[in-house]
């Protein structure tokens, strides 16, 4: 029996016996207010077991916890396999394999004719026709990861106004002076139009899960499963897609590789700098 | 409604009949008391049926609760949006459906304006993603059904359709308007069993659009995220599809498939029922 109906066979329980203590005992024994109190427990415990039907992985632990944060879990929600192409999750029945699967798809409305884009539209139809179990087909729209760039450039204002520092200390000529100063503020204006605007890119990607009761097994599923789905959209778009591997996979899981930190930070200063100016 | 929503109606229904049966031993005049209380009951079930989407935010809005699905996430008192605090800032993540089935179903029409709507599907998606300056997903989870079971379904429906054509044609009191809807019902159904037949594949799909927001405070992030669903609202609208915002149990369901699709068309389908 699963742990769902059991929630509700519980509560309905429960429900039941309240009832029946409430409507058994004779008013002489239990005054009518007492069966009314009794009733509506009743009454909430059955409201419950109906709630159990969407709600039963709530309602377990909202009782336990009776706080106003309800933790369900607090465990990290997934794990990189250790060949990093697919994403492990752990449930009471065993793992779960998830595989991305790119599509490099570089295709523009703009320069197809009409006959292209009516074709197009009819790929992408049978596109999501392709499996017999469900798979996920994502257009994404992320934030250009400048992370890196942007602290090299941040490296370089520091070396810089150290230099500036060592200069003015030293009593250097003003000939020296003026070209860090220089070097100084074109740092700081390439930091500042690198920051100006986000620069967003896009890709197409496909997402495919299997199950299995060790790890090894449920990604060996998942692959098999991503090199037929692969051989389907290659057919039908034309395109050789490739399975994601690595840190790249995050882009499409976690925020904030999603939006880089310090990408969107130091647009967020350069945004603060220009209201408060 | 299908088998489980009838079993759990049932099973919580009988309490309430057999509380209503026994109104007597309350005793005058509790017994009134508690056939109100009974009717509450009823409703709220009902209501939880047929719109929990509703019911669930507000109660977690009223006592303020929030959830914590998995570690450094919680789910908002408000239940319409995922935050994830990293480094002192706040990513909030939400969701939109986005479904086309109204777009395709609705219409059931071989001619050539649906031809039309697939020549400007391309560019009208193109300049939607023009509009947008911030990061969104766009998902399309779909599974292909087997052809001959949707063919004997649909074969079913025009069977039951068509009975219920000639019990109206027979009537003495004959009403028009029942007789052309369904036969508009019978044309829908054989324009779908027309397209198997040409060899097209029955699909079933489900659509929608993620986005995140970030922001210094969980505040700003919630209320940057409200924004960019609004423009994503107008962006998409040009396609036609339903765009309305997911809340409740639904987001916890969307939010977990970032992590874990589901692998059997049954486990897809338990988890969507109403809202989309």
């Amino acid at each position: 029996m699963n742990a769902k109906l059991l929630v509700m066979l519980g509560f309905l329980a429960v429900s039941l016996v309240f009832l029946l203590v409430a409507v058994t005992i004779p008013l002489s024994v239990l005054p009518g207010y007492l069966k009314i109190v009794l009733l509506i427990v009743s009454l909430v415990f059955d409201v419950m077991a109906f709630s159990s039907r969407y709600y039963s992985y709530l309602i377990i632990p909202m009782l336990q916890q009776r706080g106003k944060n309800v933790v369900l879990s607090n465990e990290q929600p997934y794990w990189l396999s250790a060949t990093e192409d697919a994403i492990i999750k752990k449930d009471k029945t065993g793992y779960t394999a998830t595989v991305y699967i790119n599509i490099p798809l570089y295709k523009s409305a703009t320069d197809m004719t009409d006959e292209e884009r009516l074709e197009f539209s009819r790929q992408v139809s049978r596109l999501a026709g392709i499996s017999r179990e469900p798979i996920r087909f994502t257009t994404q729209m992320y934030m250009m990861n400048k992370d890196s760039y942007i602290q090299s450039i941040r490296d370089a204002i520091s070396a810089a106004e150290n230099e500036e520092a060592e200069l003015m200390q030293k009593d250097a000529d003003q000939n020296s002076l003026e070209i860090v100063k220089g070097k100084l503020s074109m740092w700081r204006n390439v930091l500042e139009s690198v920051s100006k605007i986000s620069s967003l890119e896009l890709s197409t990607y496909a997402t495919l899960s299997a199950t299995g009761i060790k790890e090894y097994e449920a990604i060996a599923v998942a692959q098999q499963k991503a090199r037929e789905a692969m051989s389907g959209i290659g057919s039908v778009l034309g395109v050789t897609p490739s399975i994601i591997t690595g840190k790249d996979m995050l882009r499409f899981v976690e925020p904030e590789y999603l939006i880089p930190f310090s990408t969107i930070s130091q647009e967020m200063t350069e945004k603060v700098e220009e209201e408060v100016i | 409604m299908d088998e489980e929503e009838v079993f759990y109606l049932i099973l919580s229904l009988i309490v309430i009949f057999i509380a209503f049966g026994t109104l007597q031993t309350f005793g005058s005049p509790w017994s009134a008391i508690a056939a109100l209380l009974s009717l509450i009951a009823v409703a709220f079930i009902l209501i939880i049926n047929w719109a929990d989407f509703l019911v669930f935010p507000l109660f977690t809005k009223t006592f303020g609760i929030t959830f914590q699905p998995a570690k450094d996430y919680i789910i908002t008192k408000k239940q319409d949006s995922i935050l994830k605090n990293v480094s002192g800032l706040y990513y909030a993540t939400g969701f939109v459906t986005a479904n086309l089935f109204p777009y395709i179903f609705k219409e059931e029409q071989q001619d050539e304006s649906q031809e039309e709507k697939l020549v400007e599907a391309p560019q009208k998606w193109e300049r939607a993603v023009m509009t947008l300056s911030f990061p969104f997903k766009f998902h399309l989870m779909s599974v292909a059904s087997d052809v001959q079971k949707v063919r004997d379904e649909l074969e079913a429906k025009r069977g039951l359709q068509e009975f219920q054509l000639n019990r109206e044609m027979q009537s003495q009191k004959q009403s028009e308007i029942a007789v052309t809807d369904i036969r508009r019902k019978i044309n829908v159904i054989q324009a779908r069993i027309d397209r198997i037949s040409s060899g097209e594949k029955p699909i079933s799909s489900l659509m929608y659009i993620e986005t995140t927001a970030v922001g210094i405070s969980e505040k700003s992030a919630i209320d940057n995220l409200a924004s960019q669903i609004k423009e994503l609202q107008v962006a998409f609208s040009s396609l036609d599809v339903q765009l309305n915002r997911v809340i409740g149990r639904e987001l916890y369901t969307l939010f977990m498939f970032n992590f874990s699709m589901p692998t059997t068309v049954n486990e897809l389908v338990s988890q969507f029922s109403k809202e989309g």
